[in-house]
C-alpha cells in the first residue's frame, strides 16, 4: 500500500494521484481545472509564499499554500 | 460594423432574472446586426483568445490580455460571416447556402470554466446560456478552447453540450500545443463531441474563413439534441459522468508526439514565481518599465514642448493680431487656455505612448498571470485574493476600467474591499505630474523618483488594506490561491499595436475632453473678479474667483509645505480629473504674465512655489505633494465608477479615507522630511 502525503511534503517532477481534498467547495472549483480525486499530475515548482505549481491536463495552475496543504496524494 | 458596446453583468451573486442575449441585442441597434439577425455567443474558459478572435471577427477592439479575467463584460458586435466564409477547397460558399442573415450579432462573454457561478461574470455566463427562455437564447455558441490544455476547456463544452443548443467548437493555441509536443485531430474531437471542431488562432488571423463557413452551415442546420447523460439528482455523479466524457474525447483526439517534459515556459516559471528571486524579477521588471519609459521619452517631450511654448503659441497670436484680437479675452482663452493646457497634455503622448507599449508587452506575454503568484502572499495579508491583483494593475493604467475589474472576485466584501484600494493604484494621469515633477525637481533620478511613486502606491494598497481590515472586515475569510498560468507568448506585433492604440486613444479622448472643459471652466473663474474696478477677463488671477477659492483652501495645506495657492487651486483642478493638473498650472502661470505666450518654464515658477511655500525645504514638500496627489480621490469618472459597483455610502466613505489619508501622509512626509533637507 502506498503511503499518501500532502502536497506540501510531495516531491518536485514525480507522477502524482490525487486522493482528495478536504473542502468540497474549493474541490468543485479545482475539478473544472482538471483536478479532481483519482487524476494524475505532477508538481513542477514551489513558488513564493510556500505554493506549488501543478501540471494538469495540460494546464499550469499555480496554488496557494493553505490549498497545498489541504490537497493529499499518493505516487502514481 | 466595428463599433462595440457592454452589457453590464449583475454585481452581487444575488438571483436575478435570466439575462436574455436576444432582448439585449435589440436594446442597442447601432451595434448589433439587427432584431431578426441570429445572436452567436462567444464562451470559453478565460484566457482562451475569445476577446483576441471577438476583434479579429467584428473589427471591434475590445480589451484583450494574455491574463485570466480580461473580459469583466459582455462586448456586442456585428459579424459578417459571409464575407469570410469558404469552402475547405477555398471557394466562396456563402451563394450555395440558404444563409440565415448576411451579419450576426456576436457576444463576447465573460471567461466561464463551468455554467455554475462561482463569480458575477460566471453568473452572467451561465444565465445567459442556461437560465433564459430556450427562445430568448442565443441560436449558437463558439466555444474557444485552448488547445494545449483540452481537457481543461472541455467541462464547459460537455455542460453546454447538454443543453438545446447549436455549438462550434473554435479550437485556439495550436502553435502552443505543437511546441508541447501535442497533435490535435479536428475530425476525432468533431466526432466525439457532436459538434463541429474548427482549428483557428486569432492572434495571427488564420482559420477564420473555416469558422465563418462552419458556422453558417451550423446556423441553418436545425438544432441538435442535446446530449444524453444520467437521469440523476446527484451533481457529484454527474460531474464524474462529464469528466469520463471529455477525458474519453481528449484522449481519443489527442496524440502526444513529444515527451511531456519541463517545457521552457516551466523553466521560466520555476524563476520568476520562486521565493526572493520571483519578487525582485518583479520589482526589477516594474522599475525598468518606469526607467525606460522616462528616459527614452524625455527628448521627445521636450521637443514637442519647446514647439507649443515656442512656433506654435506665436502662431496663434500672430493670427490673432490680424484679427485685431490681440489684448482681448478670446487672446487670453486660446493662448493661455487651449494652446497652453492642451500643448501641455500633447506632450505626454510620447511618455504615455511608451508606457501603454510596455504594460501591452508584458500583458500578451503571460507574465501578468506570474505576477499574480508573486503578490498572492501581499494581498493575502490584506485578505485579498491573488486575483485582486489583476483589477490593481488595471487600476495602474486607469481606476475606472479597474473598478469593473472587480467582478472577477467571487465574495461581495473582497470585491467591496478592492473597489475601495484602487483609487490608491497611481494610474496613468498622475504618472504625468510625476514625470514633470521628478524631471523638474529630480533631474537624472527622474525614473527613480517616478518609480519609488509606483512603489508608494503598492505600500499604500497595503496598509490602507490591513486598516481596512483590522477595523471593517475582520471576520472576512481568505479565498486559497488557484490561478491558471497561461503560456508565455512572444507579443505580437498587431496586438501589441492595437492594445496601445485603444488605450492611448481613450487617453487622448478623455483627456482632450476634460482639459478642454476644465481649461474652459478655469478660464471662466479665472476671469470674474471679485473686487470692484477690474472688468471681466482684465483681473489678476489672484483676485478672480480663482484665485479666492484657491487661497480660502490652501491654508490646509500649509502643514504639508505647499500652500501657495496656484498649487491648492491645481489639486483643487485635480479633483476633478488629474490629466488636468498640469495645464491647470500652465494656464494659471501663463495668465498671470503681462503678455500671453510669455510664460516662460512652467518647471520654474512650480520650483519658485514649492521653495517659497515650504521655507526652503522644496524636496519634502515636492514628495509630501506627490504623495498627495497619490493618494487623494482619482477622478470623478472613478467615483461614478466606484458608485455604479458599491453604491453612493461607500463611495462617500471612500472618498473619506483617500482625502484624510492623502493629507496625513503628506504632512508626515513634509515634516519629517524637513528635519533631513
Amino acid at each position: 500500500m502506498t503511503s499518501s502525503m500532502d502536497l506540501a511534503s510531495a516531491p518536485l517532477g514525480t507522477s502524482l494521484t490525487l486522493l482528495g481534498i478536504e473542502k468540497v467547495a474549493h474541490g468543485r472549483r479545482l475539478a473544472t481545472l482538471g483536478l479532481r480525486e483519482g487524476s494524475t499530475f505532477r508538481l513542477l515548482a514551489r513558488t513564493i509564499g510556500g505554493g506549488r505549481i501543478v501540471l494538469v491536463a495540460g494546464s499550469r495552475i499555480a496554488l496557494g499554500r493553505d490549498l497545498v496543504r489541504q490537497l493529499r496524494a499518493t505516487a502514481a | 460594423m466595428s463599433e462595440a458596446t457592454r452589457i453590464r453583468p449583475p454585481v452581487t451573486p444575488a438571483p436575478t432574472p435570466p439575462v436574455s442575449a436576444k432582448s439585449c441585442c435589440q436594446t442597442t441597434t447601432q451595434v448589433s446586426a439587427g432584431a431578426q439577425a441570429p445572436v452567436v455567443a462567444l464562451v470559453g474558459a478565460p484566457n482562451t483568445g475569445k476577446s483576441t478572435l471577438f476583434n479579429a471577427l467584428t473589427g471591434s477592439r475590445v480589451t484583450t490580455g494574455n491574463w485570466p479575467g480580461t473580459t469583466v463584460e459582455v462586448s456586442r458586435g456585428a459579424w459578417r460571416p459571409t464575407r469570410l466564409a469558404t469552402t475547405p477547397a477555398g471557394d466562396d460558399c456563402s451563394g450555395d447556402l440558404d444563409l440565415p442573415a448576411e451579419a450576426v450579432t456576436l457576444l463576447d462573454l465573460p471567461g466561464a470554466h463551468s455554467l455554475d457561478a462561482h463569480s458575477p461574470d460566471e453568473q452572467l455566463t451561465g444565465g445567459l446560456l442556461q437560465d433564459g427562455p430556450d427562445d430568448e437564447r442565443p441560436d449558437l455558441c463558439i466555444v474557444t478552447v485552448d488547445a494545449s490544455r483540452l481537457a481543461h476547456g472541455l467541462y464547459l463544452v460537455s455542460q453546454i453540450r447538454e443543453l438545446p443548443m447549436r455549438v462550434v467548437l473554435a479550437v485556439t493555441m495550436t502553435d502552443v500545443a505543437v511546441q508541447r509536443g501535442l497533435c490535435l485531430d479536428p475530425h476525432l474531437l468533431s466526432a466525439a463531441l457532436g459538434c463541429p471542431v474548427v482549428l483557428t488562432d486569432p492572434r495571427r488571423r488564420t482559420g477564420l474563413a473555416t469558422l465563418a463557413s462552419t458556422v453558417l452551415t451550423a446556423l441553418v442546420d436545425p438544432v441538435p439534441a442535446p446530449r444524453q447523460t444520467l437521469d440523476t439528482d446527484d451533481a457529484l455523479v454527474r460531474e464524474d459522468e462529464r469528466f469520463a466524457w471529455l477525458s474519453t474525447a481528449a484522449e481519443q483526439a489527442t496524440v502526444v508526439a513529444g515527451h511531456d517534459g519541463l517545457s521552457v515556459s516551466d523553466k521560466v516559471d520555476r524563476w520568476v514565481t520562486a521565493p526572493v528571486v520571483g519578487p525582485l524579477v518583479f520589482l526589477s521588471v516594474m522599475w525598468a518599465v518606469f526607467q525606460v519609459t522616462t528616459s527614452v521619452a524625455a527628448p521627445l517631450q521636450d521637443a514637442l514642448d519647446r514647439l507649443f511654448s515656442g512656433p506654435l503659441t506665436d502662431t496663434v497670436a500672430a493670427i490673432l493680431r490680424l484679427a485685431h484680437l490681440n489684448g482681448t479675452w478670446v487672446e487670453g482663452l486660446l493662448v493661455n487656455g487651449l494652446v497652453a493646457g492642451v500643448g501641455m497634455l500633447l506632450t505626454f503622448v510620447p511618455l504615455m505612448a511608451l508606457m501603454f507599449v510596455l504594460l501591452a508587452l508584458l500583458e500578451d506575454s503571460g507574465y501578468l498571470a506570474r505576477a499574480a503568484v508573486v503578490t498572492d502572499r501581499l494581498m493575502r495579508a490584506i485578505g485579498l485574493p491573488g486575483r485582486a491583483f489583476l483589477p490593481l494593475v488595471v487600476g495602474f493604467g486607469c481606476n475606472v476600467p479597474a473598478i469593473s475589474a472587480t467582478r472577477i472576485l467571487p465574495d461581495a466584501r473582497q470585491r467591496l474591499l478592492t473597489v475601495l484600494l484602487v483609487p490608491f493604484t497611481s494610474c496613468s494621469a498622475r504618472l504625468t505630474v510625476f514625470v514633470m515633477l521628478g524631471t523638474t525637481f529630480f533631474g537624472r533620478n527622474a525614473g527613480t523618483a517616478v518609480f519609488g511613486m509606483y512603489v508608494a502606491s503598492v505600500v499604500l494598497v497595503v496598509l490602507v488594506g490591513l486598516l481596512l481590515r483590522a477595523t471593517l472586515w475582520r471576520t472576512m475569510g481568505a479565498e486559497p490561491l488557484i490561478i491558471d498560468l497561461p503560456a508565455y507568448h512572444v507579443p505580437t506585433l498587431r496586438l501589441t499595436a492595437a492594445v496601445v492604440w485603444q488605450r492611448l486613444r481613450g487617453f487622448l479622448r478623455t483627456a482632450s475632453g476634460i482639459i478642454v472643459v476644465t481649461v474652459c471652466a478655469v478660464w471662466l473663474l479665472q476671469s470674474i473678479p471679485t473686487t470692484a474696478g477690474p472688468s471681466f477677463a482684465q483681473v489678476p488671477v489672484e483676485d478672480s474667483v480663482y484665485g479666492v477659492v484657491a487661497r480660502t483652501i490652501s491654508p490646509v495645506f500649509a502643514p504639508a509645505g505647499f500652500n501657495q495657492w496656484q498649487t491648492a487651486s491645481a489639486l483643487m483642478v485635480g479633483f476633478v480629473a488629474k490629466e488636468a493638473v498640469i495645464s491647470s498650472w500652465a494656464q494659471t502661470y501663463a495668465a498671470e504674465q503681462p503678455q500671453p505666450g510669455q510664460a516662460g518654464l512652467l518647471g520654474d515658477h512650480i520650483q519658485r512655489a514649492f521653495q517659497q511655500s515650504s521655507g526652503g525645504h522644496t524636496l519634502p514638500a515636492v514628495l509630501a505633494f506627490m504623495v498627495f496627489l497619490l493618494a487623494y480621490t482619482p477622478c470623478v469618472a472613478t467615483l461614478a465608477a466606484q458608485r455604479r459597483e458599491v453604491g453612493l455610502r461607500w463611495t462617500a466613505f471612500g472618498v473619506a479615507v483617500q482625502l484624510t489619508t492623502a493629507w496625513l501622509l503628506a504632512v508626515t512626509m513634509f515634516q519629517v522630511g524637513r528635519l533631513f533637507w
